[in-house]
């Protein structure tokens, strides 16, 4: 009977659940920017192939964006 | 399994397992990303649906923000696809 709690798997369970809040969060804030630039239009039936290249180039250039901007924080240091 | 087992002694304050306890967090967890999205997709199909806010909900604007949803869920997939693909 487990009548105390097993911390070392609550620890690991806890990690895990900070892992995919951290993934969601990523995933919802990206889409959301993403949505906004290049969903322009009043939503159709199916994406239109420019919309969803568009949406899946927003999500790259922006891990590009965030490179960039930390490789220019570090030449600053 | 545990339920049967613990509590028969009066000895306390009911005990929970480790397993029931990160069931019940699961369930939680599971609610607030819902709730969010929700939010989230609300908001975006609001704004792009209901361009002047009538005295009902238009068939047209119904109909509109079901496709919005749809499209909103698909982007999100596009766009977890994309991040998570990205050979880096």
């Amino acid at each position: 009977m487990d009548s105390s709690l097993n911390s070392g798997d609550l620890d690991r369970f806890l990690s895990q659940e900070k892992e995919k809040a951290m993934v969601n969060e990523m995933v919802t804030k990206l889409t959301s920017v993403c949505w906004d630039k290049c969903i322009t239009s009043t939503p159709g039936s199916k994406f239109s192939w420019s919309e969803s290249a568009c949406l899946s180039n927003c999500a790259q250039r922006y891990l590009d964006v965030t490179l960039v901007i930390m490789k220019r924080f570090q030449s600053m240091q | 399994m545990d339920s049967f087992s613990s509590g028969s002694t009066g000895a306390g304050s009911p005990q929970i397992s480790t397993d029931e306890l990160m069931d019940q967090m699961k369930v939680q967890f599971a609610q607030a990303y819902a709730q969010e999205f929700l939010e989230t997709v609300r908001g975006k199909c609001f704004d792009k649906c209901i361009t002047k806010p009538g005295s009902s909900l238009s068939g047209s604007e119904s109909s509109c923000i079901s496709r919005c949803v749809d499209r909103y869920i698909e982007a999100t997939g596009i766009v977890g696809k994309a991040l998570f693909s990205a050979s880096r």
